[in-house]
């Protein structure tokens, strides 16, 4: 390396290192907690791993004193509602929450507000005025893969709604999002609905029950993530066509994908929210203690794969894993920017 | 004739029936060969594990197996993360998965006895420890399973599913071992009244360990098929069995509060519980109404059951 280059690098490095002593002389003392109502399944699982490994970073380089993450075990409210409870009692400054209803933890919320806690919800988020929420505009998400299917389709034709869990406010607004789409677009009918509960397992099997008495030309199959490779297999046991399913970035369906794109140059697109995202809440909550005016609503990005960058994508997510990003502080303060 | 109407599982199989016959009607006969064949591979997960939970529930009252779905998890889990999609490991996987099970019978039945915790509670909870076992195996990464036996789980002879088959054959054995044995004639005699069956020289406690780790040992190795049938474990593969499991044992005209058991019921149940959900998903009917509906039938079945049953 030459002279000039060594000292762009140390100017780089000083530069550097300020901007980390600023983060550090206003939350290197505070102490972040993250409240999560459920770890059953891969994508939870994947996020708590994110959690520990950009937050563990985070308390070595000394930005905040301690990171702690905590999941109930029952899924319940009352039981959420005790936990931060706990971590009020616990003197945190902040508490990320992944809520298990978004009213029902509103007096546990307002409890922490009230003692000077701020709270960040993302997720599944708190209704409490006084909390941040980062949420997922999954009506939009619902919608996309509608106007995807419509580009890649322009003919229209019928299409299989696999549904999320029955009475959860997500399945609502996706499912809302699509026949909004359809409706806009004004080609497709969706000739069948199953409810997959975000299972690869139960996809499958209500997949395998209704396509017996479906008309013979599906042309697309709308999900919600999680339930694709399921309506796949439930597909590939007929001697139907292979319609275009939408994909939730899971591995084994973007492996599927690429195992068809392949094979016959299948085309589709593949949509859920990063796993990840609970760092953004992470750097969300950092950058409130650190004094940094922050709108209450903030909405994630997707992250969306197509048929260009599957490889890519599906190179960096972990076998049986989901797709998945980690924030930075810089991609916490862009949102943050993109919301004023 | 008579004597067929008081059979108990007659009315799971009427059900079933009904069911496939309105879907029928409503898609004027389309694709009512495939959805048959579509319930026979399905109820068949339902039947293995609902075996298992028929000889526990018959043992009495009180006594249920609420781990069903934690160890279908756990043995899942541990033997696609094994056999790590390699033929040559597919019988190390069975026995892994089916010692798993067994392991988990053994420690549920530990709790209830040397513990005195009443099934119930010992059961739900030792399912935390067993999910939790599941996570801390494989942080619920997804393992596919070996090629071969994923064809295995998916094959079809002469149109009819090769694990249907199997299954069938499995409840063969139950009923026999139900009808015909010592061992399950002492399970109804337990389950009819416990200090008569001692009185009566019955091994009530060898036979209730026995059943427990029975049930457990179908759970595994309805996990482990479940796993090979859905391209690997997911940890929450098992959350909708445990509802289930009790509810094709009961629909099947098993008596909930012990000591009367039949295996027919069982296919019947299970065969009902997925043509009745197809049948309203075929309809078009809204998550909510189909929620109605399915327990208004399954109410209505039971009463029609047991109705039969007190006429006997």
């Amino acid at each position: 390396m030459n002279a000039p280059g060594r000292a762009i690098l140390l100017a780089s490095t000083v530069v550097g290192g300020l901007i980390g002593q600023a983060a550090l002389a206003d939350t290197s003392d505070k102490r972040i907690a993250l409240s999560n109502n459920y770890a059953g399944n891969s994508w939870r699982q994947a996020m708590l791993r994110s959690w520990e490994k950009v937050t563990g970073q985070a308390v070595a380089d000394g930005v905040v004193a301690a990171a702690d993450a905590f999941t109930t075990a029952e899924n319940q409210v009352t039981e959420q509602a005790a936990q931060i409870q706990n971590l009020i009692l616990q003197g945190y400054d902040a508490i990320v929450i992944n809520a298990a209803s978004p009213e029902g933890l509103n007096g546990a919320v307002a409890e922490a507000c009230g003692a000077g806690v701020v709270v960040v919800s993302f997720d599944g988020i708190v209704t409490e005025p006084c909390a941040w929420r980062i949420a997922v505009d999954f009506k939009q998400m619902g919608k996309d893969e509608v106007l995807y299917l419509a580009d890649q389709l322009p003919e229209g034709g019928n299409l299989l709604e696999i549904r999320g869990l029955a009475g959860v406010f997500v399945d609502d607004e996706i499912s809302a999002g699509i026949h909004e789409g359809v409706a806009e677009t004004g080609k497709f009918e969706i000739v069948g609905s199953v409810h997959g509960n975000w299972a690869q397992d139960v996809a499958q099997k209500a997949v395998a029950g209704i396509l017996p008495s479906l008309p013979d030309d599906i042309v697309g199959v709308v999900t919600q993530g999680g339930d694709g490779y399921g309506a796949a297999q439930a597909f590939n046991a007929t001697n139907r066509d292979m319609p275009i399913i939408v994909m939730g970035n899971r591995h084994d369906e973007l492996t599927w994908w690429k195992e068809q794109k392949d094979a016959n140059g299948y085309e589709t697109m593949s949509v859920s929210i990063a796993p990840g995202v609970s760092t953004l809440a992470f750097w969300v909550a950092q950058q409130i203690l650190d004094g940094a005016e922050v709108p209450k609503d903030l909405t994630v990005p997707f992250l969306r794969i197509d048929q260009d960058n599957l490889e890519e994508n599906l190179a960096n997510t972990e076998a049986g894993g989901v797709a998945n990003v980690e924030y930075t502080l810089e991609d916490a303060q862009a949102v943050i920017a993109g919301a004023k | 004739m008579t004597a067929l109407l008081r059979k108990p599982w007659l009315w799971a199989w009427l059900g079933a029936l009904a069911v496939w016959l309105a879907t029928a009607t409503f898609t004027h006969g389309r694709g009512s060969a495939e959805v048959l064949s579509a319930a026979l591979t399905f109820g068949a997960f339902f039947v293995i594990v609902a075996l298992g939970q028929m000889f526990v529930i018959t043992l009495g009252p009180g006594n249920v197996d609420l781990s069903i779905p934690a160890c279908m998890t756990l043995a899942g889990t541990v033997a696609m993360k094994t056999m790590d999609g390699a033929a040559s490991m597919i019988p190390l996987g069975l026995v892994l998965a089916l010692a798993i099970g067994a392991g988990v019978g053994v420690i549920n039945y530990a709790l209830i006895r040397l513990l005195r915790i009443p099934p119930i509670i010992a059961t739900l909870s030792s399912s935390f420890i067993f999910q939790s076992a599941a996570i801390w195996w494989n942080r619920g990464l997804r393992v596919k399973p070996p090629e071969a036996l994923a064809d295995f789980t998916t094959a079809k002879l002469a149109g009819v599913p090769v694990i249907a088959i199997a299954v069938v054959l499995m409840a063969v054995a139950g009923h026999v071992l139900l009808t015909r044995t010592i061992y399950g004639r002492g399970v109804v005699a337990i389950g009819q009244n416990m200090r008569a069956a001692h009185l009566a020289g019955v091994r009530v406690e060898r036979i209730r360990a026995a059943t427990y780790i029975m049930c457990a040992t179908l759970a595994g190795l309805c996990g482990y098929l479940l796993s090979a049938f859905s391209g690997g474990a997911a940890l929450n593969m098992g959350e909708e069995y445990l509802l289930s499991s009790i509810a094709v044992v009961v629909i099947g005209g098993t008596s909930v509060a012990g000591g009367f058991a039949n295996v027919p019921g069982l296919w019947g149940a299970a065969l009902f519980m997925f043509l009745l959900v197809t049948m309203l998903n075929t309809f078009g009917a809204g998550a909510g109404v189909r929620l109605v509906l399915t327990g208004l039938i399954i109410i209505g079945v039971i009463v029609a059951a047991s109705g039969g049953k007190r006429g006997t």
